[in-house]
């Protein structure tokens, strides 16, 4: 009589392990582009919580799946199949690459929409021909031009019109949205004009917490005074 | 608003350097701890002053506005004596520095003479018609007697001066004016709680009729002297000490109400013609000028209602107006009346009638304040920021604001701690089920941002007059070694420094007077 063969350890663990690795790929998967973090693997009980590791190295390896930091949450990583794009939630937006912000992007498209308006300045430039332009030019969605102009109005440099088709609105429909540049009252980094507390050394100064009359900062020893008064 | 720390520290800043140290110490105490009595001081003070010297100190803080007395009345059935008090006028004693912008006020509204008339008042805090007439002979130029006379009539009928309020009203005891007023219709009004100088004030305040009378007799058939018949019920107060002196002339002083009530008109006009145009200020203006007669008091929020027909006859009046066609002026009211993204209404359209909105217009002139500030100090990213969450008016969590204001995200909690330290934003701290980390709230509160706004203007005014007085005393140093193109660049640092400190009084006022 021959001796039974025990069965290979080894491969009856890598079935197993196969099975695991298949599950938590499916899991991944499942999600798409917002995948899956390690504590959502550990959430099936199916998986003992201490192979999920093992598992998520392993396809990573066989570029399966990729590591990617979620923006709006730091230190949760998301695991996401290779096949699908990473959500906008996870980078962070539009304006996202590789987890920063493309600010060089930004502000060059920000640029080409002052050169706009700077062009019809006795005019005004409706959100149709300034979408029309960077559809064409850069590709950019309808979103993504409202971003930029939206922007633009917070650093006031432009404002946002309603258009009431006189005067200058001549060309455009009544209720229509349109732009123009904000004038002397654009920000620019110069003080606003009209503006006091701003354009003396006080008003830019970050230590006028600790500034008092007697104090080791004070008006007679302070450097930006010294600075202003140095004509 | 309460006054805030550098406020305070100003105010006794100006004391000492028109006043001396000895003067302001006593001005200090009453800044810092409210209405004391004579006694009350003395103690603080001693042994650096005597009693006698604590009088002497409270009447020449009297004479120069800056401190009223007062007394409440004992409670009902008490035995006790109303005891005089004394209550620091901060706002008077702050107006001090902006004498020659009243001047100029009085220059041009009326003539010379009524400016050196008012000068004599400014620099005396109060005088008699007499005192006035004195003074005038003892100057090197006369204008006699008569001249002074109608000068001073000028004032009065423009409210430029008024009579001088009383010297000790008493204030009815709190508690048993609110149990009379219980259960009438005047306790279920809805009225904003008087504080304690309001209250002294307006018991001090006289009628109309006293404060700016038609009238110059001085003897006590007129309907100037102080008897009954003249002062309202309610504002009876014992006979010891009138606001007259002893030879029964009547006190003038400067109406400081009168001038910033003017100053308020002027900082609007040029802020419409900023934002809008010459014809809207213009049109601004003579709406002003309609309803100015009927404004209460002088941090009124609207207007009274007004006609087109009323403003367009206003219009006509002022040369620059003379050229507006009536369809243009109502061009200019549809202009002021319209709402943007960027500017509010400055006009409010009702009915047929206008009404100016006060509150709106000095709103952009703050707005504009604390954001040029927050570019120079922060930087264009915190600027997006402030300027996002001020259009949100509400809490908005940190990743959001960096969406909007397209900033990195791992930057942007900080440069929004900067801006929450210096008292510029609002924080609040999120905590959720299952998340590790709080999430942070942020918001502008406008309250905050603008007392936080007004303390440090008052402390920027308080280095630029310190930094002056050091750059004179280099100048004394200097002098000796003089040439003539060092003189010329002290002369032109001091010049820079006043004009600053004269500019930034404008903002101040934008934000605590008007």
């Amino acid at each position: 009589m021959g001796k039974r063969k025990l069965p290979d350890p080894k491969s009856l663990g890598g079935d197993i392990n196969e099975q695991h690795e298949k599950k938590v790929l499916d899991m991944i998967r499942k999600n798409q582009g917002m995948g899956a973090t390690t504590s959502e693997l550990k959430s099936d009980k199916t998986i003992p919580p201490t192979l999920i590791t093992r598992l998520v190295n392993s396809l990573k390896k066989k570029n399966l799946i990729r590591e990617v930091p979620n923006m709006n949450n730091k230190g949760y990583k998301h695991f996401i199949a290779m096949e699908f794009q990473t959500s906008k939630e996870l980078t962070g937006g539009d304006w996202y690459t590789d987890g920063s912000l493309d600010l060089s992007k930004i502000e060059d498209l920000k640029a080409k929409c002052v050169m706009i308006l700077e062009r019809h300045r006795h005019r005004v430039v409706t959100l149709d021909v300034i979408c029309g332009y960077f559809d064409k030019q850069e590709n950019l969605s309808v979103d993504q031009t409202k971003e930029i102009l939206k922007n633009l109005i917070l650093d006031n440099e432009i404002m946002e019109v309603v258009s009431n088709g006189l005067n200058e609105f001549a060309a455009t429909r009544i209720g229509e949205l349109c732009y123009k540049l904000a004038g002397k009252n654009s920000g620019n980094g110069e003080a606003i004009a009209g503006t006091s507390f701003a354009s003396m050394p006080c008003g830019a100064c970050p230590s006028i917490g600790l500034c008092s009359p007697d104090g080791v900062i004070s008006p007679g020893t302070c450097v930006y005074f010294q600075k202003w008064l140095d004509f | 608003m309460t006054t805030t720390e550098y406020g305070i520290v100003y105010a006794v800043h100006i004391i000492t350097v028109q006043f001396g140290s000895v003067v302001s110490k006593v001005c200090e105490f009453l800044l810092r701890r409210g209405p004391l009595s004579s006694r009350e001081i003395s103690r603080l003070v001693e042994p650096d002053m005597s009693y006698n010297q604590v009088k002497d100190i409270l009447c020449l803080l009297i004479q120069h506005n800056c401190v009223q007395a007062f007394s409440i009345e004992p409670p009902d059935g008490s035995e006790s004596k109303a005891t005089v008090q004394y209550i620091v006028l901060c706002n008077n004693i702050l107006h001090r520095v902006r004498y020659n912008k009243f001047s100029r006020i009085v220059n041009e509204e009326l003539d010379f003479k009524c400016g050196a008339v008012l000068d004599g008042l400014l620099s005396n805090g109060r005088l008699t018609l007499g005192q006035l007439i004195e003074r005038d002979k003892d100057s090197g130029k006369p204008t006699g007697s008569e001249e002074i006379r109608e000068s001073l009539q000028k004032l009065v009928a423009d409210r430029f001066v008024e009579r001088i309020p009383s010297p000790e009203p008493v204030l009815g005891n709190k508690e048993q004016e609110l149990a009379k007023k219980k259960g009438s219709k005047a306790a279920k009004i809805l009225k904003e709680p008087e504080t304690l100088e309001e209250r002294v004030l307006e018991a001090a305040t006289p009628v109309d009729a006293i404060r700016f009378p038609h009238i110059f007799e001085q003897d006590s058939n007129s309907p100037l002297a102080d008897n009954d018949s003249n002062i309202p019920e309610g504002k009876r107060k014992q006979r010891d000490v009138d606001s007259s002196d002893h030879n029964n002339e009547v006190i003038w002083r400067p109406n400081f109400e009168e001038f910033i009530r003017r100053l308020r008109h002027k900082a609007c006009v040029e802020i419409v013609k900023e934002r809008r145009d010459e014809g809207c200020a213009i049109v601004l203006k003579a709406m002003l000028e309609v309803g100015r007669s009927h404004e209460k008091k002088v941090k009124t929020d609207k207007s009274v209602p007004m006609s087109l027909s009323s403003i367009y006859e206003e219009v006509m009046k002022t040369e620059a107006g003379r050229t507006l066609v009536l369809e243009r002026v109502e061009a200019c009211l549809d202009q002021l009346s319209a709402t943007s993204s960027y500017l509010p209404a400055f006009v409010i359209e009702m009915d047929d009638s206008y009404v100016v909105d006060f509150k709106s217009i000095l709103s952009v002139a703050q707005k504009d304040e604390i954001e040029a500030v927050v570019m120079r100090r922060y930087g264009k990213e915190a600027f997006r920021m402030f300027r996002y969450l001020s259009q949100e008016g509400r809490f908005v969590e940190t990743n959001k604001i960096a969406d909007a204001a397209l900033t990195e995200k791992k930057d942007t909690p900080q440069i929004l701690l900067k801006m929450w330290k210096d008292g510029y934003l609002h924080m609040q701290k999120l905590v959720v089920t299952g998340s590790y980390v709080p999430f942070l709230l942020w918001k502008v509160n406008k309250l905050i941002v603008t007392k936080q706004m007004l303390d440090e203007m008052y402390h920027a005014s308080l280095n630029l007059s310190l930094r002056l007085a050091h750059e004179l005393e280099l100048e004394k140093e200097v002098i000796l070694l003089s040439s003539r193109e060092r003189d010329k660049k002290i002369k032109a640092k001091g010049l820079l420094l006043s004009s600053t400190r004269f500019k930034l009084d404008d903002a101040i006022m934008i934000f605590h007077d008007f």
